[in-house]
């Protein structure tokens, strides 16, 4: 079985959320220097649900990323687990995409690998949370799309996803090729192995750029955004904590009621 | 500068947490341990001392490694966390 | 792909990260290999480094290298309870390259180190741990790492004071809490004006401030502040031993002078941005183990090169000292295609020639004269009132120094104590 994954390279969540700052002019976040960003958790997970169909029926595990930098360190980082071929797409023209752009950036991408049973996505980066892309590639390709899947099976020539829900699961039958967006439930990925790394760190990660995917120039970078992020900023917490006090335990919970409403909290 | 408790300076160091215990105690002998070394030795405070018993939690550990040496017990059965897990230092 | 390797550097620190960029400059298939998830994800130091070794590997290497700031002024401070004296030592050459020292922090200084190391031709793989030495009979034969094999010529273990792989070879006794300090370091972040007016810096120039007092409460230590560029190193360094024994904790030791009011002026308004702490091999010659055998090599803190002189612990001057010596001694070992322990038998040769068992041969009794507390708590109190003697002006007819000193002494320190204590410095240091 022949799969692709999608991975985003986030600031790394075990940041202390304290050393993160904001730029509110230009609306974004700034993680802490020295700190290198990371695979998105759950795109690790993604590649760890690839791994293991491969585990068990073979084919080839092919990750992309958008990194406009052209950094191929998480994509060197799946390929460790044992991935076996890694694209970057890179290219000033990317800048500034949405979920939209990205999902067009992304089918674009794996139109031209071509040859796939499944193409497999992170429930949501854990930056913003948004988990829109891997549906709109599913629309974009006119594919079937399972969300949050857990397990992946292949039962007579059909793909079986485990659907996790919130107090059990589904199972969907489903015809290759598909999408799956891919849930935390599958637990910890594995670690890569030594030569694993050995190997991804000397293996040469080809870059393609806006020119090599035919994308449409409309689709694609800042221009093609639909929606604009009105207001970025940490709102302040505050805690405070007053002593209600009453002669009787009835006189303290009326009390206690009316200055709740005064707050505005009932 | 107010002096913070070892426990929040620790919040200002980034960590990768493994689900996985690297270092542990054996809770019989530091039962019978007068001393309780660790305790002094330990500059992210993961020993603590309740009652008669030493508790650990492996969480805050910054792979110093004074704990292993200062047991003079052998109670402390002390490894690294795996690989890309544990401390991660921004500054160094 | 799998493949042998002519040489498996552990640990990309200052020795490892020396030993592969010279290894794989020479042409030898290396492969250096990292437990952090980048190199100096584990890694910390004081903060302040003096360069001779590296000058030699990378000239100008201030022009790239993540320095915070040149070393200008180094002062010395002897602090009691609420008084301190100081010393300052400043010359024009520091302030000009080579430049003497600098503040460096360890994150960055050794991702850029591997960098080095990695356009060598080196392999660096980071987030991979060596979990054991491969054997052939008595030959280290490679490491297991990642669940792999990973088989090589030789093996040089630069994994740290805590060197499991020195351990695994069999060439080192238990490390005892004598033997050890530990560095206990906070960065404390303070907006670049406010700390060059503190400390009264311009451009790029940088202080290493060290302190001994009463602070330690007679341990054997002291305490350091190095000026980063936008941050404060401030850290303390105690013996391991007489913090159990008088049970107290390194962190008590470091809010002690944290709140010290001299100290306090300087760090006020900061933040705390990271709390580090790191054991230091120090009793030098006396610790250091079994420096090879059949395919491996220890260098670095694995193999306890450090320099106590009582101001200052010298740590990376050596592990890259030494890391040059091992990648020399294994290159000879290429040439000669044999890796045996008689082969290897030049590295401490080439250690000889090199300042690391001269200096550590040199100062080889200063680590049990460093134990003496005096130092620690009757020295400092005794100059403090000294210095307050002569310089308060109470009104009164002065008295000549002789006589104020012998005055402070009193109930302090005995003539003949201050005799003895001359004598060993003479023999120590």
């Amino acid at each position: 079985m022949d799969i692709i994954v999608c991975v985003k390279k986030i600031p790394d969540p075990e940041i202390p959320p304290a050393k993160f700052k904001l730029d509110m002019e230009s609306k974004r976040v700034i993680p802490p220097e020295g700190i290198p960003p990371v695979i998105n958790p759950y795109d690790e997970q993604a590649v760890e649900l690839a791994l293991r169909l491969k585990d068990k029926y073979g084919g080839k595990i092919t990750v992309l990323t958008i990194d406009n930098d052209a950094d191929t360190s998480i994509v060197k980082h799946a390929l460790a687990m044992g991935a076996d071929e890694g694209i970057v797409l890179a290219d000033k023209a990317f800048e500034g995409s949405d979920s939209f752009s990205t999902s067009h950036i992304l089918s674009q991408a794996i139109q031209k690998v071509g040859n796939f049973d499944l193409v497999l996505c992170g429930r949501q980066a854990a930056d913003w949370d948004e988990g829109l892309v891997g549906a709109i590639i599913a629309e974009n390709l006119s594919l079937p799309l399972v969300t949050l899947a857990e397990a992946v099976d292949v039962v007579d020539g059909k793909l079986k996803v485990k659907r996790v829900t919130l107090d059990g699961y589904q199972i969907f039958a489903v015809p290759t090729p598909a999408v799956a967006t891919v849930s935390n439930e599958v637990g910890q990925p594995r670690l890569p192995s030594g030569w694993g790394i050995i190997s991804a760190s000397r293996k040469q990660i080809p870059i393609w750029k806006a020119g090599d995917l035919d994308a449409d120039p409309s689709q694609i970078g800042a221009k093609a955004v639909r929606r604009r992020l009105v207001k970025l900023f940490i709102p302040v917490r505050e805690k405070k904590c007053e002593i209600i006090e009453g002669e009787t335990t009835a006189e303290a919970s009326v009390k206690l009621a009316e200055r709740l409403r005064k707050a505005g909290v009932i | 500068m107010s002096s913070a408790s070892i426990e929040d300076k620790l919040a200002n160091n980034k960590y990768d947490i493994d689900k996985e215990v690297h270092v542990s105690i054996r809770e019989d002998i530091c039962k019978k341990c007068d001393e309780h070394y660790c305790l002094y030795a330990c500059p992210a405070d993961c020993f603590k001392l309740t009652e008669d018993h030493i508790t650990f939690s492996y969480e805050g550990c910054l792979e110093c490694g004074s704990c292993k040496i200062v047991c003079d017990k052998d109670a402390i059965d002390w490894t690294l966390p795996r690989a890309g897990f544990g401390i991660c230092y921004q500054y160094g | 792909m799998k493949q042998r390797f002519d040489a498996i550097v552990v640990g990309a620190g200052p020795a490892g990260c020396t030993c592969g960029y010279s290894l794989a400059k020479a042409g030898l298939e290396t492969l250096i290999v990292e437990r952090g998830k980048f190199a100096g994800a584990k890694n910390m130091w004081g903060g302040a480094f003096y360069g001779p070794t590296l000058f030699q590997l990378f000239p100008r290497f201030w022009e790239e290298a993540p320095i915070e700031r040149y070393i200008h002024r180094h002062r010395f401070s002897l602090l009691t309870q609420d008084s301190s004296l100081s010393a300052e030592f400043t010359t024009k050459k520091f302030g000009e390259p080579p430049y003497n020292g600098f503040s460096v922090l360890r994150a960055k200084f050794d991702h850029w180190f591997a960098s080095k190391a990695e356009q060598a031709g080196a392999i660096i793989a980071t987030g991979l741990q060596a979990e054991d030495l491969l054997w052939d009979r008595n030959t280290v034969a490679g490491i297991k790492a990642g669940g792999d094999e990973l088989p090589a010529s030789v093996v040089i273990a630069c994994d740290g004071v805590n060197s499991d792989l020195t351990d695994k070879a069999g060439l080192r006794g238990k490390l005892l809490p004598r033997d050890i300090k530990q560095g206990v370091k906070e960065v404390i972040q303070i907006p670049r004006h406010l700390l060059e007016q503190r400390f009264n810096l311009s451009g790029e120039e940088g202080i290493a401030w060290e302190f001994i007092g009463s602070f330690t409460r007679g341990i054997p230590g002291g305490a350091f502040i190095y000026t980063n560029k936008e941050s404060l190193s401030v850290g303390i360094v105690a013996q391991l031993s007489a913090l159990c024994e008088k049970k107290i904790g390194a962190n008590d030791l470091l809010e002690n002078f944290k709140q010290h009011p001299s100290v306090a002026a300087l760090l006020a308004g900061g933040n705390l941005v990271e709390y580090s702490a790191h054991l230091i091999p120090t009793s030098g010659k006396a610790m250091i183990p079994t420096l090879y055998s059949d395919g491996f090599l220890v260098a670095g803190d694995a193999a306890s090169f450090v320099l106590a002189t009582g101001l200052t612990l010298e740590g990376a001057n050596f592990a890259i000292a030494s890391g040059t010596a091992a990648a020399e001694a294994v290159i000879r070992a290429k040439q000669k295609r044999d890796f045996s322990r008689k082969s290897l038998s030049c590295y401490p040769e080439l250690l000889k020639q090199s300042f690391v068992l001269k200096d550590l041969k040199t100062f080889k009794k200063a680590s049990l004269f460093l134990e003496n507390s005096r130092i620690y708590s009757q020295y400092p109190e005794l100059a403090c009132d000294l210095a307050n003697k002569i310089f308060t002006n109470d009104g009164k007819p002065k008295k000549k120094i002789w006589k104020l000193l012998k005055n402070s002494m009193k109930d302090r320190v005995a003539f003949s104590e201050i005799l003895r204590d001359l004598i060993q410095i003479k023999r120590a240091l």
